[in-house]
């Protein structure tokens, strides 16, 4: 059944390239509803037993000369995963509803970045996740390089070949799985015996490729400067979907077919990791565009999903995975404001956007943007927290001082969340600066268009859903948790 | 015993015969353009009839002329490419003369298949010599166009340069193991030691091909060649001859010199030919890459990254052996059709605007959807992005790479090969930047004739093999068998 | 006594000059001379070795008759190579490569 997200989301891209442009926004949406109901419908039907292991949905022969198979499987990460890039696909449509330049072809690429992200999300063949992986390189150049802002044609190409990059290390420590095991069947490697001398230099290669795309410090660079030059739907995508994929690649093939080399390198890849956190909210708080501060924020919340992995404790794994749900959600959030911000102001510049009082004519907008950064910020009651603290748990057992560190690391974040928070809404500069420019700025803000219907629903489902999953965490953990535990590398 | 030979050689006749009737129609009266093109389609679509009526194995003369499911194969691929450049043909050239030129075109597609059906030096030279004559004149064909006059010279220098060498190198292979035909080659280098007039003999033949192919560093008439000549000519020059020069190439290093085949692998050279290809690939790879990124003219561009798809492709043949040579030969189809569907669409595009650079190509998505998809498919897949047939091929060829030695000793040419895509991707994204991003502006295009709607055949032929790389990059199987089960 | 040797050393030799001609010289009508020197060091070198490789008392032939093909199709190519001469001369009046570079890097 979950196999037809994938179906669906194609089927809808392929649709729109045949269809009149004035059906294209509604057949986006019904496409990437259908996708998120069919994952939804997924986590209700399906037994948590069944998601304890990778299981088997689909399996035929694709390449049979070379044992490349079309074999789809699921367990509760992949459905997590799949989860959250459906709730970002609907939102993501929902934000660009006013889209008007070549609709049709922005919804296609969009709609292939998120057929993409369900194949990755639910392949058991290393070939077929190295396809889908790769499917969605191109569709994020155009998305970017055509209806993004800011320095666009720059930053779609530094994102796209960073990807290339990263899928070229994916590639190497593929083949080299391939050429020592002759099978492309994620099982199969994953019960295999691989010489340590081996594992020792293909692991990291694999994980690195996967982790260019996650956000590792310090190849994150594409990361910020991709982000501020996507359209909003391109940067809620990205932050809320494709990142994802380099950190379950990482998870699920890197880790898994190579546990030893793992083992080896995992202190390293923590140290990265916490790094990354410290070092993407340092500079988040210098930033004055406020898409920078959320891209920045994005590679240190996906630090803590790196340093969630390299516990290699269920907890801190799971905690991982729950991270990679919760930033998906907050961070498409973040996007999602800042867009819709941009789009009425024109600007992104935070002094800029501090003389306007948004929070008075812009009310939900603000109201949004508070419960996301509470949210980013990690406060009980919504994912991040739950997410964060299963991480800083699962440290605790593996590196202690990492955990000293990293607190050190979320006052930060929660320091430049707050600063944007106050200089995008509720900075009070607009009083100080005497009568006259209050008079104006008001009237130039109270201009502005309302929010709209598409916005606030899919503002609404983001909200609704990191409010979910931190009050009742264990909705998606119990699923997480079994799946993680039978992967191999844990160290118990 | 002539009787044998006319049936197995019953494809050739047919072109020839084709090739005749077309160029007495052409001569007999200059408004017959329409059908001479339509006598070559079809005698071409005949001769594929006839090649699938051969026999499953034959051998003539010693091998001379062979039959074997592989020769049968990529004779039908030669024919289908000619038949391709027979339709871009159709719309590109100007009426005159076309008869002579099909029946080039048909010459040439003979050439191709001698070389692809035989496995005897004397044989594949002549080949070589029917193809190449054939295609200098083709490239040089445009007389209105000095450009094309001079892509024709270039070539034609370069080329005799190649098989002036390539002959040398037979006559000491001849001298030293007392043969012309592969086989008994592979069995004299099995018992005698390599001696090292005989690894000259190789080494000078390999030059050859290496020109054919337009590996670096002999590549140098190709951007020229594949910039003046008329569209159609240089589409045939870089898919049928480098098609049919990869699978002669193949047979005569794995058969012919398969024992002198020595490792490229890091740390572990041993002398052989491998070593050599591994090299020219390397060079051929970065060198072709690195230049490509400064190109401003399309066709320019597209012959650049064909040198460095001919690394790409040499990786199959180093690795050697059964996978190896199969991942060579898909990549090499494969690519063939791939670049006869982007010089379509250029053909189409310097119709329309009146060059080839760049920036005619700009705002074509908003000109010709059908174009910019076609074009968008046709370049990704050379950048080697599922779901298109290049992404498969890369795949299969690193991979036979990767496995064909110990240890991954070919990694450090896999790197450079996947460095080099990394590379490539920029400048092909930089041609798709340039049709879906940009707008059209009014000041740099100057529709030469803005009445001529785009022909609706070619248009057709176009949709053909965009469909055509698509399917092979999803069901890449399809052909992976045929060509597995070909290369014994 | 006239050895293998010393048919292959000339042939050689002959190559060499071709090939020199070749890349040295700016007329067009040379280098397409020294093209034909190139073929014939090759016919030489075959002749010879057909010579010199002796099978029950007979020489192997197999290469005398490859080289009655070489002169046939060197014969051809000269043909389309001033054929090509002709009509680039026709466009510019010249026949020094120096000054056929319209299409450059």
């Amino acid at each position: 059944m979950i196999a037809w997200t994938i179906y669906v989301t194609f089927a809808g891209a392929i649709l729109l390239l045949f269809l009149p442009r004035t059906s294209a926004r509604w057949i986006a949406l019904a496409t990437t509803v259908a996708g998120f109901a069919i994952s939804l419908l997924a986590l209700s039907r399906m037994p948590i037993v069944d998601l304890a292991t990778f299981k088997t949905i689909v399996r035929i022969p694709w390449v049979p000369m070379l044992g490349m198979e079309y074999h789809l499987a699921v367990d509760g990460i992949s459905l997590t995963l799949a989860l959250v890039t459906g709730l970002t696909a609907v939102s993501a449509v929902l934000f660009s509803w006013d889209v008007d330049h070549r609709q049709n072809e922005f919804f296609f690429w969009l709609l292939l970045v998120v057929g993409g992200s369900y194949g990755v999300f639910f392949s058991a063949d290393l070939f077929l996740l190295f396809v889908f992986y790769e499917l969605v390189i191109v569709p994020k150049y155009f998305l970017i390089a055509i209806w993004g802002s800011t320095n666009k044609e720059y930053g779609a190409m530094k994102l796209t070949l960073y990807s290339f990059f990263g899928g070229a290390l994916v590639f190497i420590g593929i083949i080299a799985a391939y050429a020592a095991t002759g099978s492309l069947n994620l099982y199969d490697l994953a019960q295999f015996q691989f010489s340590t001398q081996l594992q020792s230099w293909a692991f990291p290669v694999l994980f690195l490729g996967f982790a260019v795309l996650a956000g590792i410090w310090p190849l994150h660079t594409w990361a910020p400067t991709g982000h501020v030059a996507a359209p909003t739907a391109g940067s809620m995508l990205l932050a809320g979907i494709v990142m994802k994929l380099g950190a379950y690649g990482a998870l699920r093939v890197a880790m898994n077919i190579f546990p030893q080399g793992f083992h080896m390198w995992s202190r390293y890849i923590a140290v990265f990791a916490v790094i990354g956190i410290l070092y993407a909210a340092a500079v988040a708080l210098r930033q004055r565009d406020l898409k920078f501060v959320i891209g920045y924020s994005s590679v240190s919340h996906m630090g803590f999903v790196l340093l969630g992995l390299a516990t290699a404790n269920a907890l801190g794994v799971s905690g991982a995975v729950l991270q990679m749900f919760s930033h998906g959600v907050i961070g498409a959030l973040l996007f999602a404001i800042a867009g819709t911000i941009y789009r009425r102001t024109h600007t992104r510049d935070l002094d800029t956007l501090s003389t306007m009082g948004l929070s008075r004519a812009l009310p939900f907008a603000a109201f949004a943007f508070v419960i996301a950064s509470a949210a980013s910020m990690g406060i009980p009651g919504f994912s991040g927290f739950a997410a964060e603290i299963t991480i800083l748990i699962g440290t605790w057992k593996s590196y202690p001082m990492a955990v000293w560190i990293t607190g050190a690391g979320m006052v930060l974040v929660a320091a430049f969340t707050l600063r944007a928070l106050k200089k995008s809404f509720f900075d009070t500069a607009v009083s100080t600066n005497g009568g006259t420019t209050s008079v104006s700025s008001n009237a130039s803000a109270n201009a502005l268009p309302p929010i709209t219907i598409a916005e606030k629903w899919g503002a609404g489902l983001l909200m609704f859903a990191t409010l979910a999953i931190g009050l009742y965490p264990r909705l998606l953990l119990d699923r997480i948790m079994p799946a993680v535990e039978a992967m191999r590398f844990l160290k118990q | 015993m002539y009787i044998e030979l006319l049936k197995l050689a019953s494809p050739e006749t047919v072109v020839v015969v084709t090739a005749l009737v077309v160029l007495a129609l052409g001569l007999a009266n200059e408004r017959t353009a329409g059908l001479c093109s339509g006598v070559a389609a079809a005698g071409l679509l005949f001769a594929v009839a006839a090649v699938l009526m051969l026999p499953q194995q034959a051998t003539l003369f010693h091998g001379m002329l062979v039959i074997t499911p592989l020769t049968s194969l990529f004779k039908i691929i030669c024919l289908v490419l000619a038949f391709f450049t027979v339709i871009l043909a159709r719309a590109d050239l100007s009426s005159r003369n076309r008869g002579e030129y099909l029946a080039l075109v048909l010459l040439a597609t003979i050439g191709l298949m001698l070389l692809v059906g035989s496995e005897e030096l004397l044989m594949i030279f002549i080949g070589l010599e029917l193809t190449g004559l054939s295609l200098y004149v083709m490239a040089g064909f445009d007389k209105t166009d000095v450009r094309s006059a001079e892509a024709g010279l270039k070539y034609f220098l370069f080329g005799s340069t190649a098989s002036a060498f390539t002959l040398f190198g037979i006559s000491f292979i001849y001298g030293m193991t007392g043969t012309t035909a592969l086989a008994a080659i592979g069995q004299k280098l099995t018992t005698a030691p390599v001696q090292p007039l005989l690894f000259v003999g190789i080494v000078m033949t390999l030059i050859g091909f290496a020109f054919k192919i337009a590996a670096a560093p002999f590549h140098l008439w190709a951007p020229d060649t594949y910039q003046g000549a008329p569209v159609p000519s240089a589409a045939f020059i870089a898919s049928g001859s480098k098609v049919a020069s990869f699978v002669v190439l193949g047979k005569i290093v794995l058969v012919g010199f398969g024992p002198a085949q020595g490792s490229a692998a890091w740390h572990a050279m041993v002398a052989g030919w491998a070593p050599v290809l591994a090299a020219l690939a390397a060079l051929s790879i970065l060198i072709g890459n690195l230049v490509a990124l400064a190109q401003t003219n399309v066709r320019r561009l597209l012959a650049y990254s064909a040198v460095a798809h001919a690394g790409y492709t040499l990786l199959g043949l180093v690795a050697g052996g059964r996978e190896g040579f199969s991942a060579t030969l898909f990549y090499t189809t494969v690519y063939a059709f791939t670049l006869v569907g982007a010089f379509g669409v250029v053909a189409l595009v310097r119709r329309e605007t009146g060059g080839d650079d760049l920036k005619n190509f700009s705002g074509l998505s908003s000109r010709s959807p059908l174009l910019a998809g076609c074009m968008s498919i046709f370049m990704l897949s050379l950048a080697g992005l599922p779901p298109l047939a290049g992404f498969f091929g890369k795949f299969y060829l690193f991979s036979a790479a990767l496995r064909a030695v110990d240890n991954n000793g070919l990694l450090w040419l896999v790197a450079i090969a996947l460095f080099g895509s990394l590379i490539s991707l920029y400048y092909y994204l930089m041609v798709l930047k340039v049709i879906f991003v940009d707008e059209k502006s009014s000041s740099t295009t100057q529709p030469l004739n803005p009445s001529t709607s785009a022909d609706f055949l070619q248009e057709i032929s176009l949709t053909v093999l965009a469909a055509v790389v698509l399917f092979l990059g999803v069901m890449p199987g399809t052909l992976v068998a045929r060509i597995i089960a070909a290369v014994q | 006594m006239i050895t293998l040797g010393d048919y292959l050393i000339v042939s050689g030799l002959l190559f060499t000059i071709g090939f020199a001609g070749v890349m040295l010289r700016r007329n067009i009508i040379i280098i397409f001379m020294c093209l034909e020197l190139m073929l014939n060091a090759a016919n030489l070198s075959l002749v010879a070795f057909s010579r010199f490789r002796v099978d029950a008392g007979l020489p192997n032939y197999n290469a005398q008759v490859f080289v009655f093909f070489i002169i046939t199709v060197a014969a051809a190519e000269v043909a389309v190579g001033l054929a090509i001469i002709v009509a680039l001369f026709r466009a510019r009046q010249t026949t020094h490569v120096e000054d056929i570079a319209s299409l450059k890097f």
